[in-house]
């Protein structure tokens, strides 16, 4: 029994991060559908935000605050200097994107270094539940997923940001005629993309070793997870995370994880196959 | 149907021209260098079959596969999963894995392909997939050790050859090389330039188009895809008889990214360009990282964001296109695809 319960929270720490990682690019690649190959990157920077906070004596609580301003920065930045003039040309912006990647994650190793860097997370200790025992920074980081995720859903739902967005997606001249800055929209929406990932690789930092190639791990399962959910659904995104994460903690009793990683991929490409628009897509049309 | 054999055009003339030049000179570099160079030199050839290899696919049909190194390593560890695993007898262990190298990687190519153009997926998520198949592909690698070696790879794959005739000496290896790559790039031109090519150039610019005229667009395309793939692990499967070693960087994205940087340097489309950008790629990979070897990632990164805002058709294009300045007789466009 206890080790079913383990098994589930384990679980859920994996689909949890899935998530968090995924709202990021649900926003660049579910609604701008721009494919963004240096997502895994502002991951990476937002882990570095929490290890330099800590280094030069911050929190982790601040590092949790200043992460999202450095990932908008980073992400409005790129948007206007690179993504903007490659809206039309899907495959020049996985060229550009991934040598973006690339140059992102050399750039950090000259400055930090090849070693991973200590990131540690304020919450110690283990909590009890249901008769077991449990890290409680776990149990936080799913909570905070929870909160973030509810967050966006209602960022997109109720406020004059979201409606813009969301009018700049299905109709973009129209949103231009009716008044709207479609430029300004997507740099925000790529920079609040940027933002959520930076969040992101903060909450994931202190579990995994910060080093400048770690945003490539999440790189293909957060894809995948965005493409399973169906484009730009916050219930999408809850959905793929849950496939992807479960079945992953699942293989990963019976095999070693890569090969229980590879597993998941494979599933995950064959189920698109007869899903292309996603679990909760329509089912008219193709990518 | 009749067939129609199509008369050399000028710029079949210039193509064939470039190839006895760049053919020719390859074929005196024994001469005049030593035993290191020569290896090098090879390596060099087998990598500029492999992007030969995507050239096919990628120059021809538009749709760039980002996985192109889970074939070459397909066929380098079917190599050498047949002569050190399965320890097959000395005398034709390493046919087998040639044999079994490309056999793997053509179902895996024909699979895929049947999978994802069947089922309609094009440009920018067959990339996507692709990329998620070398992914995959390395993790398999490094996680079943029991057959692939894991993190360190196989070694002691022997030389190709039966029995007591082998291609151990490393003259012998760089003429294999060199015919084996002027046996596919001759093929491969004068297929693409003949009735077929021009069917996926239709496919190219309008699929639907071509689909409506009769042709099976599909099954063009998946067949491109897997000749594609297994020039790409026939490539691989050389490459481990002669290195004597396979290591799961051979499926893995870095080399997918390398071949994609080749291709795109020669220009896709056109077979010539994909050699020539190999070359020219690679001496400049060795004299970067001969500064320091953490530079070439960062040159990498940074060439693909120049090339996409500077020159999308490749930095040969550039070349093609000052020359067209001199020539008024026809438009730049024709001399590239």
């Amino acid at each position: 029994m206890s080790d079913i319960i383990v098994t589930s929270l384990n679980a859920m720490t994996l689909i949890s991060i899935l998530m968090l990682v995924s709202m990021g690019l649900a926003i660049i690649y579910g609604l701008m559908n721009v494919i963004n190959l240096a997502h895994g990157e502002f991951v990476t920077i937002g882990a570095y935000t929490l290890a330099m906070v800590q280094a030069w004596g911050g929190n982790f609580w601040l590092a949790l605050a200043i992460a999202p301003f450095v990932g908008y920065a980073f992400g409005s930045l790129i948007e206007v200097v690179l993504i903007r003039h490659l809206y039309q040309r899907p495959i020049a912006t996985i060229l550009a994107t991934w040598g973006l990647g690339l140059v992102l994650q050399q750039l950090i190793q000259l400055a930090f270094g090849a070693a991973p860097l200590p990131a540690s997370s304020p919450i110690t200790g283990a909590l009890t539940l249901l008769g077991t025992s449990f890290p409680a920074y776990r149990l936080f980081l799913i909570g905070m997923t929870i909160a973030i995720v509810a967050g966006c859903a209602a960022v997109f739902r109720f406020t004059n940001f979201g409606l813009d967005v969301r009018a700049v997606i299905q109709d973009g001249a129209m949103a231009e005629s009716l008044g709207i800055d479609t430029a300004r929209v997507f740099r925000r929406a790529f920079g609040a993309g940027a933002a959520l990932a930076a969040l992101a690789g903060v909450l994931i930092a202190p579990l995994t070793a910060v080093v400048a190639q770690m945003g490539v791990n999440y790189l293909a399962r957060s894809f995948f997870v965005v493409t399973i959910g169906g484009p730009g659904t916050v219930i999408g995104v809850a959905a793929g995370s849950g496939i992807v994460g479960g079945l992953e903690t699942l293989f990963s009793h019976e095999m070693p994880a890569t090969v229980a990683q590879a597993l998941v991929l494979a599933l995950a490409a064959a189920l698109m196959l007869f899903r292309p628009n996603g679990l909760l897509g329509s089912a008219a049309g193709s990518r | 149907m009749k067939k129609h054999r199509r008369p050399l055009s000028s710029s079949d003339a210039t193509w064939l021209a470039g190839a006895a030049v760049l053919f020719v000179g390859l074929a005196v570099v024994p001469v005049s260098v030593g035993d290191y160079d020569l290896a090098t030199i090879r390596d060099i050839m087998l990598f500029a079959l492999f992007a030969v290899g995507l050239d096919l696919f990628w120059g021809r049909s538009g749709i760039l596969s980002f996985g192109h190194a889970t074939f070459f390593g397909v066929g380098a560890y079917g190599m050498a999963i047949a002569t050190v695993k399965l320890g097959l007898p000395g005398g034709f262990g390493s046919i087998v894995g040639l044999g079994l190298g490309t056999a793997l990687a053509s179902l895996l190519a024909f699979g895929v392909g049947y999978f994802l153009i069947r089922g309609g997926v094009r440009g920018a998520y067959f990339t996507i997939t692709t990329l998620a198949l070398s992914l995959i592909a390395q993790q398999t690698a490094v996680g079943w050790s029991s057959v692939t070696g894991g993190d360190s790879g196989l070694i002691g794959v022997p030389a190709l050859g039966y029995d007591e005739l082998r291609f151990s000496d490393p003259i012998a290896q760089f003429y294999l090389v060199w015919g084996v790559l002027l046996a596919v790039s001759l093929g491969a031109w004068s297929v693409l330039r003949g009735r077929h090519g021009l069917v996926l150039k239709m496919i190219e610019d309008n699929e639907v188009k071509a689909e409506t005229l009769g042709y099976s667009t599909s099954l063009y395309l998946i067949v491109l895809f897997t000749l594609s793939a297994t020039v790409a692990a026939l490539a691989g499967a050389l490459y481990a008889t002669m290195t004597g070693f396979v290591a799961p960087d051979m499926l893995g994205l870095i080399l997918s990214t390398e071949v994609i940087m080749w291709v795109a340097t020669g220009g896709r489309g056109l077979i010539l360009g994909a050699i020539v950008g190999t070359i020219v790629v690679s001496e400049l990979q060795q004299r970067i990282s001969s500064v320091d070897t953490k530079l070439w990632p960062m040159f990498m990164g940074l060439f693909f964001i120049a090339m996409v805002f500077l020159f999308p058709d490749g930095l040969l294009s550039v070349v093609w296109r000052v020359g067209a300045l001199f020539r008024r007789d026809k438009p730049s466009g024709e001399v590239r695809r």
